[in-house]
């Protein structure tokens, strides 16, 4: 018995830790990101391929559960931190991520990036963006809302999924959308959105998968969603609802941490992420819009929908300020 | 000599309260009688330890019984159900009875000596569980008397055994009790086995053992 | 004080009472130094955002839904071990596989596998939409559908529980009932009712708190922040406000309430009635009855396998072969069996050195203490374990990255100890109470004793311990997100990346791989240390 208890420890032990067994002396830059961003899936892979390529140094990808949890554990770990970059974090806590401190500037020119608007952030490096958007079927739905009041307008029996904007990127960016949209009026908006909303998820994941089985009529995701379906499935009936109060953009970020001691190679990977060459991954790989103009090589299902024409905006302190204030106020306008 | 002075038990408060004397000489069987309940089966547990007696001293050959342990007692004892363990073979519920320190290469031989003597020769290794109760009986009683302790404790050791079984279990235990010179105390409603082995019988009335009249040979 | 006689008329162990409380000291201890950890790090921070959280209200809500979800599931399981007891026919160790599995697979996989017959797109739905122009619309969202769920885990597993304790009803007693020609109602009554109650308050303290603190499903099936439990309230404060302090006190609510509950039904549970060789069950029930049973076989099918199948059904489609052939799912595969193999093995040994320990003690006290590391991780927030073992990994000087495939061992260790002992805890203890003293007469020792009774009487229950400990590991995310992965990736991870990534058929893929795999180990494991059990006994 205790034999055996002792051999499968051991066996158990050897596979697992084989999954670590590299030893190389080139310059190792330690990226936290999100998982599916780090995932065979995710740009990571490639990003990698490509950076390795002309560095001379190793990269190394760890995801953990999603962006927020990428910049607790970097808080959790401070200055004694493993990772040199971070990549991922949002402009929901961008805010609070600079408070931080722990943040370096990455002295990088950006003027020749296309964003919703002109980015001057000395810490902080766009890499992709998209708007948070209700997604659904063009089949299914013929005559979307195009605003919240119509939405709210609607039978009770119109469902939408969404997020819980406590546990939940999107679901806070849906949050800080309808802030961006309505201001004092929030509360009520989401009083009205109530007996629409089918369930509020943990995650992303479960809510567009809810969509995707038909259980919902629409889907709080990005307008970058449809994009996936129309190039990895040939399936282009998916589209965003534009609204008219506008649209909030989400813009994902990544920073390098002062106590990195490879501020340099550090500096060089963000370049080579806002590089044509690195965004040339982005689209089809992280689904949001690049943040260069790569022209032919975009996929042709990034652009069949224009993106939203009313672009909306919110103050960085004020979010992060008051979205626990926010979030409690929508809770309890659709408790 | 197995010497039980006023020892004193009750079941709760509400219990027949108990008052045990007794004398048991070695080499003989002592029998306790008594009707179902009265009390048999609790003397028998306060002997070997699974009740503790609330007053009184046992004593086997002047040494106090009390402070050990049930199984660190030197005694054997069968029980009345559930004596054998369904799961194993006849022959492992037997070889429980072996001193620990026998030798592995004798263990098989004992054990199919003492099946042998019960008249289950060749039964080593069925399970229990397909045995019957009589069978079952015997293959406890082995291992009861492989034990080989000074003090042999049997309750209704016989009830399941048919006329001839019995006439030769009452002979094994006789010769044995008198060879070995054991203390036996023999538990039983059945008045021919007393009748049968019993040098001296105690009857229990009212929760006190008394001499009774009835000895034999 | 004079010893009592349940004390003397039971094994004398004091080293397996030692094992047992130093076991449990252990647990206790690491409870302590995952919370300290978490205060250590949270500094001296002002006011507590988490702590405005409306906490008798949360409490008010969980308790009423846990209740239910307790309740249903104990009828629900009750009543199918009841029918699964009396029927004999072709595929029944299949099914109770099947039910063994629902508990171990993740919880998002089983609402969705409920959601594709019970959805408003779902095969009622569909059916009835296609027959009679008409539906049962949403029925799953709402308390309704988090009780569906829970009844679905929990009362499959619960079934499983209890089918164990009827099948190991004496053979004799039995045949006394037939002889006496006892009516269905007073079988259950006489024979079976005394069998079951001592495992009744366990079990549904184990089910009272998976629902307690049930996350996931309350999410995804809640329809809206009604229905929330404090482990969410938990999970926000650490993420969102990054409230540590708060966190470390909304936990400690969290672990005083569920150790209530389970003092309460541990000092409820009676000692369990004997146990002793079963026999294949040769006694049918009336026409009435029987017709009952099948009739709760049936639905209890429909209910718990057909959310599973579809899981099953729709993962062996046209993403296998892609799923298949990618290295990264068979590095995954593999790194999951060996941590599922080694929590296994942590569990098992956990499970007998309390299960043992407590069956030696007679002291109600004792008992209780002993009784109470079995339910540590249900009681503690798995993101407060989390976030405790990786502070805690980090101050003794370890990356965090490394000791991922540890923690997560021992961690699935901790998950599937309670069901563990639920399993283990009440034959350990028939044995010790009804075999006590014979094994004192006979004076056989504690090593004898395991090897002569406890292993091969309970090798199959073992078997059983050892599957569900291994599929717990197989089907749970727990406390690895936190610690971050690199190359290091487990099913249940590849899964939700996938996910995460639009790859919805992967993720079905692997879902359903994982099912399958469940399955297999259900079907395998008991047989195979019966086998080891029974090849060594002869």
């Amino acid at each position: 018995m205790l034999d055996l208890t002792r051999t499968t420890l051991a066996v158990a032990f050897t596979l697992a830790g084989g999954a670590y067994a590299v030893a190389q002396d080139l310059p190792r830059l330690t990226v936290y990101t999100y998982d599916s961003f780090a995932s065979e899936w995710g740009p990571g892979p490639a990003l990698k391929a490509g950076f390795e390529a002309q560095c001379t140094c190793t990269i190394d990808f760890l995801g953990t559960d999603d962006a927020i949890a990428v910049l607790r554990r970097v808080q959790l770990e401070g200055a004694a931190t493993e990772a040199d970059v971070v990549v991922g974090l949002d402009t929901a806590i961008a805010g609070e991520a600079r408070a931080t401190g722990l943040f370096a500037e990455h002295g990088l020119d950006l003027s020749g990036l296309v964003l919703p608007s002109e980015w001057t952030d000395a810490q902080f490096v766009p890499f992709d963006y998209g708007y948070f958007a209700y997604v659904y079927n063009t089949e299914a739905l013929p005559e979307p809302p195009t605003s919240f009041e119509e939405l709210i307008a609607l039978p009770d029996d119109f469902k939408i999924v969404v997020q819980d904007p406590r546990s939940s990127t999107p679901g806070l960016g849906h949050l800080l959308w309808i802030e961006a949209a309505y201001g004092e009026r929030a509360p009520e908006i989401w009083a009205g959105l109530a007996p629409h909303i089918l369930t509020m998820t943990r995650g992303w994941s479960e809510a567009y998968n809810l969509f995707l089985s038909g259980e919902a009529d629409m889907v709080l995701s990005y307008t970058t969603s449809p994009a996936y379906h129309a190039v990895a499935e040939d399936d282009d009936r998916f589209a965003y609802a534009e609204f008219s109060e506008g649209h909030l953009p989400q813009v994902e970020v990544a920073g390098i941490l002062a106590s990195s001691d490879q501020q340099d190679l550090a500096r060089d990977f963000l370049a080579y992420l806002t590089s044509p060459e690195g965004q040339a991954e982005i689209p089809t790989t992280n689904w949001m819009y690049p943040v260069v103009d790569l022209g032919d090589a975009l996929p042709e299902a990034f652009t069949a929908q224009a993106q939203p024409e009313t672009i909306l905006a919110l103050d960085e302190d004020a979010v992060t300020a008051n979205s626990r204030l926010w979030i409690e106020q929508a809770l309890a306008a659709i408790r | 000599m197995l010497v039980l002075d006023d020892v004193r038990f009750s079941h709760g408060a509400n219990g027949t309260p108990y008052r045990f004397s007794m004398s048991a000489a070695p080499g003989e069987v002592t029998a306790i009688s008594g009707p179902s309940g009265s009390g048999k089966s609790t003397l028998l547990d306060l002997i070997a330890g699974f009740l503790r007696p609330s007053s009184g001293a046992i004593k086997l050959d002047g040494v106090d019984l009390l402070p050990p342990r049930p199984e660190r007692r030197p005694l054997s004892i069968l029980f009345q159900s559930d004596a054998v363990f369904d799961h194993l073979s006849a022959g492992a519920n037997v070889a429980l009875g072996l001193p620990r320190n026998t030798p592995r290469a004798e263990r098989g031989g004992a054990v199919s000596r003492a099946l042998a003597d019960m008249g289950l020769a060749g039964l080593e290794r069925q399970r229990a569980s397909t045995l019957s109760g009589g069978q079952k009986q015997r293959v406890a009683l082995a291992r009861t008397l492989l034990r080989d302790k000074p003090l042999l404790l049997l309750d209704e050791p016989f009830s399941a055994l048919d006329d001839e079984n019995r006439a030769r279990m009452r002979a094994l235990i006789a010769r044995l009790t008198a060879e070995r010179g054991w203390t036996t105390i023999l538990v039983s409603h059945h008045e021919d086995d007393i009748a049968a082995l019993a040098r001296q019988t105690y009857a229990i009335r009212d929760g006190e053992l008394v001499p009774s009249t009835m000895a034999a040979p | 004080m004079p010893p009592s006689a349940e004390r003397l008329s039971r094994p004398y162990r004091p080293f397996r009472l030692a094992a047992g409380a130093g076991l449990s000291l252990a647990i206790l201890g690491l409870v302590i130094l995952v919370l300290s950890s978490i205060l250590r790090a949270a500094g001296a921070e002002g006011e507590s955002a988490a702590l405005r959280v409306d906490i008798p209200h949360l409490l008010r809500m969980s308790a009423i839904q846990a209740g239910l979800s307790t309740a249903l599931s104990l009828f629900v399981g009750l009543l199918i071990a009841w029918a699964l007891n009396r029927l004999r026919f072709f595929g029944r160790d299949l099914v109770i596989a099947l039910f063994a599995t629902a508990i171990v697979t993740p919880g998002v996989v089983v609402a969705f596998g409920l959601l594709t017959i019970w959805g408003r797109n779902g095969w009622i739905n569909r059916t009835l939409e296609a027959l009679l122009d008409t539906g049962i619309g949403n029925p799953i969202f709402g308390l309704g559908g988090i009780l569906l769920a829970h009844v679905t885990l929990n009362g499959a597993f619960a079934a499983r529980i209890l089918l164990a304790r009827l099948d190991a009803i004496p053979a004799a007693r039995l045949k006394t009932g037939q002889s006496l020609g006892l009516g269905a109602f007073e079988r259950f009554r006489i024979i079976d009712w005394p069998m079951l109650r001592g495992t009744l308050p366990g079990l549904g303290a184990i089910i009272f708190l998976l629902c307690f603190t049930s996350f996931p499903i309350v999410l995804l099936l809640g329809g809206g922040p009604a229905n929330q439990t404090l482990e969410v309230a938990i999970y926000s404060a650490v993420r969102l406000d990054f409230d540590l302090r708060g966190a470390v006190v909304l936990a400690l609510v969290q672990i005083i309430v569920c150790s209530g509950i389970i003092l309460a039904t541990t000092a409820l549970s009676p000692v369990p009635a004997s146990t002793g060789p079963s026999r294949a069950q040769t006694w049918a029930d009336g026409t009435m009855a029987r017709l009952l049973q099948w009739l709760v076989l049936g639905l209890g099918l429909g209910a718990f396998a057909l959310p599973l199948i579809v899981v099953i059904v729709d993962g062996l489609g046209p993403g296998l072969g892609r799923v298949i052939a990618s290295s990264s799912f068979w590095s995954a595969a593999i790194a999951s069996v060996a941590i599922g193999l080694a929590s296994a093995t942590l569990t098992l040994a956990l499970a007998l050195a309390l299960g043992l320990g407590r069956a030696a003690a007679t002291d109600r006290w004792l008992k209780l203490v002993l009784g109470l590391p079995a339910f540590a991780y249900l009681a503690v927030p798995a993101i407060v374990l989390a976030l405790g073992f990786f502070l805690f990994v980090r101050d003794m000087g370890v990356s965090p990255t490394r000791a991922a495939p540890i923690v997560l061992v021992l961690a699935n260790a901790l998950l599937a100890l309670p069901f563990a002992i639920a399993t283990l805890g009440p034959p350990l203890e028939a044995l010790a109470s009804s075999r006590g003293r014979l094994i004192r007469a006979l004076d056989i020792g504690g090593f004898r004793q395991f090897q002569l009774l406890e292993w091969p009487l309970l090798a199959r229950d073992m078997g059983v311990v050892f599957a569900l400990a291994f599929c717990f590991s197989l089907g749970d995310l727990g406390v690895i997100s936190l610690f971050g992965t690199d190359s290091f990736s487990t099913l249940p991870l590849l899964m939700v990346r996938a996910l995460g990534a639009y790859r919805t058929n992967d993720a079905a893929v692997i879902a359903a791989l994982i099912l399958l795999l469940t399955l297999f180990a259900f079907l395998a494991l008991p047989r195979l240390f019966a086998w080891i059990a029974n090849a060594r006994s002869r």
